[in-house]
C-alpha cells in the first residue's frame, strides 16, 4: 500500500475504471476531470433536468458498473480540474478550476487517461464560425438535450458521422446530408468482420436503418472541398469520384476526420518501474479502440501501477485477448471507411487555406517560410512560423504543418507533430492569476521551468 | 426555459442549470464570439477545451466557454477587444 494518493487524470471510462481498480486494492485515488461532470466523450451526461438519450443495454450496464466502481471511500473526484503535467520537481500540477488555483500535488503514479480528439483536416473556410467538429456538436446534443437551429451538415469521415446522424434522426432534427470521403457500401465483405460482434454490428445497422428511412441522403466518396460564409450560411463545396460538383447551404457544418489518442503535450508514460510518479497511459489516450476497450484497458493499467507501486508483476492476459478483440473491430471499420477519393495533401491546398487556427497561419505562409535556401527545421517553423505555435499548443494543426512540411521540402528532415508540439508543462494554458494564486500558498507551489 | 440568465457583452443570455457558456450562448443564437486574445474571431469548435477557440472573460479571467458552466448575474465577455461583430 502506498501513502501517497494515485492522481487519475480523465472521467471517461478509462479513468473510472483505472480509479476503480486502485481504490479497490488500497490505494487513495485523486480522480481529476476537466469539465463540470464525469462521463468522457460516449457516456457524456445530461445537464439536470434533462433525460439522457437511450445508448443501448450494453452501454447502460457498462455505465452503471463505472459509476459502482468509484462509489468508493479512497476515492476523491475533483471537477472542473486540469492536469497541466508533471514539473522539474516531479510535482503533478493540476489547475482547480472551481478555487481559481494551480496546486502542486505529489503522487505516487499518475495514469493519463484523457481519452480522443478529433482529427479535422483543414479547407478552405474550416476556421469559420457555424463549423465545429462533429464530436462538438455532440458534446451540446448529449449535455443539454438541444440541436441547434438551422440546417446543419456532417461531413468528413467515419463512424461517428454515422452514429451522429442517427442520433440526431432519433431526436427530430435529421441532419441535412452525411458527406462521406469513404464508401463503406461499396465494401461489404469487410463488414462481415463485425459479425462476431453482434452489439456492435446491431448498433451501426440501426443509425444505418434511421438515416436511410428519414431519407437523409449519404453522400458516399464524397469530398468537402471548401466553405464559404455567404452572407448568413455557409455555402459549401462538395466534389465526388467522378468530379462531379455541387453546392450546399447550410447553417453549421460539422466535421470529422477520425480521432487520435489525446496524448499530446502529456508526460509520457514511465519505461522504469523505478520512476516516480510512475506514469501510465489508458483508453483511447494510449490507443484509439472505443469504449469498450477504454473500460478494459482502465482496468488493466489501474492493476499495472498497483503491481509496480508494490514492487510485484502483474499477467493481464486476459485483457489484453479483450483488447485485441476491440483492434480487430477496429481494423474492420478502418477498412469499411477507407477514403474512396483521395484527400488532398495539405500542401496542395489553396494558400489561403488557414491551417493554425489560433492565429490564422496559412498554407501560404508555410509555403513561404519553407522556401529559402535552408530548410527550416520544427523548431524554427514553430518560433518562427509561428505554427503549433497558438494556444491549442499544435493539437489541431501539427499534424498536418508536419505533412505539409515533408511535402514542400522533400530533401530535408521533416519536423515530427511531436517535434512541433513538445512535451513541456503546462500541457494546457493556465491563467496567470490561477498560478500567482498557488504560489501565495507557499506549500503547494509549482516551480516553474519556464 | 428557466429566469436564469447571465450577462453576454451586456445582453442576458438564458441558461439553465449545469449548462456551459457555450451552450448557452448557442442557443441564443450567438455564433461569433467577439476576439479573442489572439485578435481572431472566437467561436466555438471541438466543445472539449482542446482547440481554445472559443475563449471569453468570466470575472476578468479568460476561459473556455465550451468548459466553463454559466452561473446566474455572472459576466461574460469577448476575451480581445470588442469589435462591431460582437452581438
Amino acid at each position: 500500500m502506498s501513502p501517497a494518493p494515485v492522481l487519475v487524470v480523465g472521467g471517461g471510462p478509462a479513468g473510472l475504471a483505472a480509479a476503480a481498480h486502485l481504490a479497490a486494492v488500497g490505494h487513495a485515488v485523486d480522480l481529476v476531470e476537466l469539465r463540470p461532470a464525469l462521463g468522457g466523450a460516449y457516456h457524456r451526461r445530461p445537464i439536470p433536468g434533462v433525460t439522457p438519450r437511450p445508448i443501448g443495454a450494453e452501454s447502460e450496464t457498462r455505465w452503471a458498473r463505472l459509476v459502482a466502481g468509484i462509489d468508493h471511500p479512497a476515492i476523491r473526484v475533483r471537477l472542473r480540474t486540469g492536469f497541466l503535467g508533471i514539473d522539474g520537481a516531479g510535482c503533478a500540477l493540476l489547475d482547480d478550476r472551481t478555487a481559481g488555483r494551480v496546486e502542486a500535488a505529489r503522487p505516487a503514479a499518475v495514469v493519463v487517461a484523457t481519452g480522443a480528439l478529433e482529427r479535422v483536416r483543414p479547407r478552405p473556410g474550416w476556421e469559420l464560425p457555424g463549423v465545429t467538429t462533429a464530436g462538438g456538436l455532440q458534446v451540446m446534443m448529449k449535455e443539454t438535450g438541444r440541436i441547434p437551429e438551422g440546417r446543419i451538415l456532417l461531413a468528413g469521415s467515419g463512424p461517428l458521422l454515422v452514429a451522429l446522424a442517427g442520433q440526431m434522426i432519433a431526436a427530430g432534427r435529421p441532419p441535412i446530408a452525411v458527406v462521406e470521403t469513404g464508401d463503406p457500401l461499396r465494401r461489404p465483405l469487410a463488414g462481415f468482420g463485425l459479425l462476431p460482434h453482434p452489439a456492435r454490428l446491431v448498433e451501426a445497422l440501426g443509425h444505418l436503418g434511421r438515416i436511410v428511412a428519414a431519407g437523409v441522403p449519404w453522400l458516399r466518396a464524397t469530398a468537402l472541398e471548401t466553405i464559404a460564409a455567404e452572407g448568413d450560411a455557409l455555402r459549401v463545396e462538395l466534389r465526388d469520384r467522378r468530379e462531379r460538383r455541387r453546392t450546399l447551404f447550410a447553417d453549421h457544418v460539422a466535421l470529422h476526420d477520425g480521432i487520435r489518442p489525446n496524448d499530446r503535450g502529456f508526460p509520457e508514460p514511465s519505461v522504469s518501474a523505478a520512476d516516480r510518479p510512475f506514469v501510465a497511459h489508458a483508453g483511447d489516450c494510449r490507443e484509439v479502440l472505443g469504449v469498450a476497450a477504454a473500460e478494459i484497458d482502465g482496468a488493466r493499467v489501474g492493476a499495472e501501477v498497483a503491481a509496480i507501486l508494490a514492487g510485484t508483476s502483474t499477467t493481464a492476459s486476459k485483457a489484453l485477448a479483450r483488447l485485441a478483440a476491440e483492434r480487430r473491430v477496429q481494423a474492420v471499420l478502418t477498412r469499411l471507411f477507407a477514403p474512396a477519393i483521395p484527400p488532398t495533401p495539405i500542401a496542395a491546398l489553396p494558400r489561403e487555406t488557414v491551417l493554425c487556427r489560433c492565429e490564422g497561419r496559412s498554407v501560404g505562409d508555410l509555403a513561404e517560410l519553407l522556401d529559402g535556401s535552408d530548410a527550416p527545421g520544427g523548431r524554427e517553423i514553430k518560433l518562427s512560423g509561428r505554427f503549433a505555435m497558438g494556444v491549442c499548443q499544435g493539437r489541431f494543426c501539427a499534424h498536418w504543418v508536419a505533412e505539409a512540411a515533408a511535402t514542400l521540402r522533400p530533401e530535408a528532415t521533416a519536423p515530427t507533430a511531436g517535434d512541433l508540439i513538445g512535451r513541456r508543462w503546462p500541457a494546457r494554458p493556465v491563467s496567470i492569476d490561477a498560478v500567482i494564486a498557488s504560489a501565495d500558498r507557499s506549500d503547494t507551489s509549482p516551480s516553474p521551468e519556464r | 426555459m428557466s429566469a436564469k440568465t447571465f450577462p453576454w457583452n451586456g445582453v442576458p443570455i438564458a441558461f439553465r442549470d449545469g449548462e456551459t457558456i457555450a451552450a448557452a450562448l448557442a442557443n441564443a443564437g450567438v455564433r461569433t464570439l467577439g476576439r479573442d486574445p489572439a485578435g481572431r474571431v472566437a467561436r466555438y469548435f471541438c466543445g472539449i477545451g482542446a482547440c481554445q477557440n472559443c475563449l471569453v472573460r468570466v470575472d476578468g479571467r479568460v476561459v473556455e466557454a465550451c468548459l466553463t458552466p454559466a452561473v446566474e448575474g455572472v459576466p461574460v465577455e469577448s476575451a480581445g477587444e470588442p469589435t462591431e461583430a460582437a452581438p
